[in-house]
């Protein structure tokens, strides 16, 4: 049992028992002790702005097929938060550093799924009666190596008024969607909401083809010609 | 056959093409059998391993393995007396699955396994064919076990093997050819375990552990009343093999995702076999461990470094069982 944490680690390496710590990103449980399950460089953040961990499990502490059942470690969160324990991969040393025998960057960035809740910045590709499709390009921070397709509904682009909601008087075909999803969809798209005052439309063209800039909640300016197009308007800074 | 059902290539002759008999191998009967190549390495000592990652910047994880040959032992002639083995393993994704594909909650696996038209002493073709697809079926097994998959719905992941050169089945001068009965197979498919195992983890994909192949086999053997039990088999260097095993293993959790055994072993000798093939799987991680550690460091990570790293030596590891 190591009392020290290593200072990296490779996929199956024995970080230390689920009593004494909260698994993070790059970790799994099995046999009620952490282990890791990607290589890189090990952390562990004694939660101070982390919320004491709520018991919803996000994806990185979901059993593996082989842990049928583990003691979630949530018992003693009120008296001291445990350390949080990830596994990261050195995005520091991506692009540059990684020169493989056929160039630069083989292996690099970390591959990213949309997970429930992430902000995520799309693309609008299709309008339809019912719903608005976008190609998600930007979960988080990181930019994904391959677009996901997503769908936003007439219900869920913005908070009030939903009935009397226009798909087309909200987005049109390229503008850039801040959003956030609220649900991994179907079998095809993730389901976007930008049913808040920070969501919406950031970057949009007109129709002459030049850039706008927000007015209004609901409405974008054309800086050359003047002219005024409706957008579900994201929140300027 | 496959060679013959493919009509969008101009492919080779059928029958391949035969290294030149030179004609002191007519004349001295003996000599041709001078050339067989003697295992001179230890029974539980492997041969040496070539193991790499990130080689391929379109991928989102790769890996080359190569296993090469043994020196010559014989300057006279030309043909290497075993083959080598080269692997390179790519794993594209994880990626959002195409539209027409039902939704999964788990990451979806496939995997091809390829060998190049060159790979082998006699050609293959550009089809896969039968003895590729089932490398692939046990290479997937190999790895679905060790790939946490809920942490990727709707999404898949491709691993594609190419085998650059293959370890053949047989001595080239035996009188079956170069094949064997595929016992090289067995070789191949470890091979292909530890390299896709390999870019697995550079692919940053989630894993309970790593995975690494291994093969061990009983030969016949005079001097130790009969068999002889041999780890990392070179099948050109044994006359004739009784039983051979290939395995995935998992280092830390001492557990085996695949099993391929053939040839004619009894209830304990496979026991003993499989035992075999962990512990030669145990020399692939082993040469896996030390190459991401190396690739950690050299990923310049200060704390890294001054931890149990900094006095690691960076030089090449000697395999010896």
């Amino acid at each position: 049992m190591p009392s020290t944490l290593p200072p990296y680690a490779l996929p199956g390496t024995l970080l230390g028992p689920a009593t004494k710590y909260l698994p993070g990103p790059g970790t799994h449980i099995h046999e009620s002790h952490i282990y890791s399950s990607i290589a890189g460089n090990v952390r562990s953040t004694t939660s101070r702005a982390a919320p004491p961990p709520t018991p919803t499990n996000k994806p990185p502490t979901t059993n593996t097929p082989t842990t049928p059942s583990t003691p979630t470690p949530a018992n003693n969160t009120k008296s001291k938060p445990l350390p949080l324990l990830t596994v990261s991969r050195d995005d520091a040393a991506e692009g540059q550093d990684t020169m493989g025998i056929l160039g630069v960057g083989g292996g690099a960035g970390n591959p990213i799924l949309p997970e429930v809740e992430s902000i995520v910045l799309a693309r609008v590709t299709r309008l339809g009666q019912r719903f608005a499709s976008v190609e998600i390009l930007v979960v988080g921070d990181s930019v994904c190596r391959e677009s996901f397709q997503g769908m936003i509904r007439r219900e869920d682009v913005r908070a009030t008024e939903k009935d009397k909601v226009k798909i087309e008087e909200s987005f049109r075909v390229g503008d850039l969607v801040r959003g956030v999803v609220i649900s991994l969809g179907d079998q095809s798209n993730y389901y976007l909401s930008t049913a808040q005052n920070e969501l919406g439309v950031v970057m949009a063209k007109s129709e002459a083809g030049n850039t706008m800039y927000p007015v209004s909640w609901k409405e974008f300016v054309d800086a050359k010609t003047g002219a005024r197009e409706r957008r579900k308007v994201a929140k300027p800074f | 056959m496959a060679a013959l059902s493919d009509r969008r290539r101009i492919n080779a002759p059928s029958g391949g093409t035969s290294a030149p008999v030179f004609s002191k191998a007519l004349k001295e009967p003996g000599y041709l059998e001078e050339l067989r190549p003697q295992r001179i390495r230890a029974p539980k000592e492997l041969r040496k391993i070539f193991l790499q990652t990130s080689i391929i910047p379109s991928a989102s994880g790769s890996a080359y393995l190569e296993i090469p040959n043994a020196p010559s032992s014989h300057p006279a002639t030309l043909i290497p007396p075993t083959s080598s083995l080269k692997i390179a393993a790519s794993v594209q994704g994880p990626k959002p699955l195409p539209r027409s594909a039902p939704f999964s909650p788990t990451l979806l696996l496939s995997t091809t396994v390829k060998f190049a038209p060159f790979a082998t002493r006699h050609r293959r073709g550009y089809i896969r064919d039968a003895a590729e697809r089932d490398l692939g079926v046990h290479l997937e097994t190999a790895l679905r076990g060790v790939i946490i998959g809920e942490r990727w719905p709707k999404s898949g992941v491709e691993i594609v093997v190419t085998v650059l050169e293959g370890d053949e089945g047989a001595w080239w001068g035996q009188e079956g050819g170069s094949n064997g009965s595929g016992w090289g197979l067995l070789n191949v498919l470890a091979g292909c375990i530890t390299a896709a195992g390999s870019a697995i983890i550079d692919a940053g994909i989630d894993c309970v552990d790593m995975v690494s192949g291994g093969v061990a086999a009983f030969v016949q053997d005079p001097s130790a009343d009969g068999r002889l039990l041999v780890l990392d088999p070179s099948p050109a260097e044994h006359r004739d093999i009784i039983a051979a095993c290939a395995v995935g293993y998992l280092h830390s959790r001492d557990e085996v995702t695949e099993v391929w055994l053939r040839g004619d072993a009894g209830l304990e000798a496979a026991d003993s076999l499989i035992e075999g093939a962990a512990q030669a799987a145990e020399g692939s991680f082993s040469v896996m461990k030390e190459v991401f550690i190396e690739n950690l460091e050299k990923n310049g990570n200060a704390q890294g470094l001054e931890g149990a790293g900094g006095k690691r030596k960076h030089a090449d590891v000697e395999m010896a069982g």
